[in-house]
């Protein structure tokens, strides 16, 4: 099982959580779309998709929740024939995060929730008290090429200052 | 308006030592109906033991055993009950001093009524 993460303190929880759940793949992001985690992806293109339509997702159903039930609809569940997509919100002392996974019929949507409460229990215990990157950067794009960077093992240096 | 699952959760619930009783799908392994009693983290046994029985069933069609009417997990302070019918298992939660006959019984025909 290879999962890879940009911030440390995600690895642990995160491979628990893909350990116990049994879901296909699994991807930890803030809800601006950048990543922190990842299992499953093998490339990074998918990643980059697959973060691009959580986050726009997660900023949907929040929307959406918040006009309909005054407060965001925390967890999204999608059934597909063979496949089925669960998202929610992870409450971390640093700011909310977004996990997005997809699992088959070896598990189900009971036990990927159950799973879920740990990680999301694990990962509020471990994250760091301040926020280390802020959510959308000036440099978010550079960010998140870094991060991918980092998930799939390809070195960007970083940006030299000029003048 | 009142779950078609009351009669059976409530023919499993009525017995002395039983202490919860739900009716969970058995694709999603998510709570139908239940009555539990307080502290217990229901929705965790409901995904937990379905999932079980479910690997149970396999095992024992894998077996060449047929289906499986009943599965019993004895703890050391309690037992878990399963029993299932077509999309539904039936999940009932005792306490160690409970009759398991008389439960068993019980539980094969609230099953039944599943369906």
């Amino acid at each position: 099982m290879i999962v890879t993460v940009a911030e440390q303190w995600v690895e642990a929880p995160l491979r628990r959580f893909v350990d116990d759940a049994r879901v296909l793949f699994a991807l930890l992001i803030h809800p601006s779309g950048q990543v922190l985690g990842q299992f499953g992806f093998t490339r990074s293109l998918d990643v980059m998709a697959a973060c691009a339509l959580a986050a726009a997702i997660n900023a949907s159903g929040s929307a959406l929740g918040k006009e309909m039930d005054s407060a965001p609809f925390g967890e999204l569940h999608h059934g597909g024939a063979l496949r089925q997509v669960f998202l929610a919100r992870v409450e971390a002392p640093r700011g909310d995060l977004v996990l997005l996974s997809a699992f088959d019929r070896t598990t189900s949507l009971g036990l990927v929730r159950i799973y879920f409460e740990e990680l999301r229990t694990a990962l509020a215990a471990v994250a760091p008290a301040q926020e280390s990157n802020p959510a959308l950067a000036g440099n978010f794009e550079q960010e998140l090429n870094r991060s991918l960077a980092a998930l799939f093992g390809r070195a960007i240096p970083h940006e030299v200052p000029t003048g | 308006m009142s779950s078609p699952y009351v009669a059976p959760l409530a023919a499993v619930s009525r017995h002395r030592g039983i202490i919860g009783a739900m009716v969970v799908d058995a694709q999603d392994d998510i709570i139908v109906d239940a009555t539990v009693r307080h502290g217990i983290k229901a929705s965790t046994v409901a995904a937990l033991g379905a999932s079980i029985y479910r690997k149970a069933r396999q095992s024992a069609g894998a077996a060449g055993l047929g289906d499986t009417a009943f599965l019993r997990m004895e703890a050391e302070h309690g037992h878990i009950f399963a029993a299932g019918r077509g999309g539904l298992v039936l999940i009932a939660l005792a306490e160690s001093s409970v009759n398991v006959g008389i439960v068993r019984l019980e539980m094969i025909r609230a099953a039944e009524g599943l369906a």
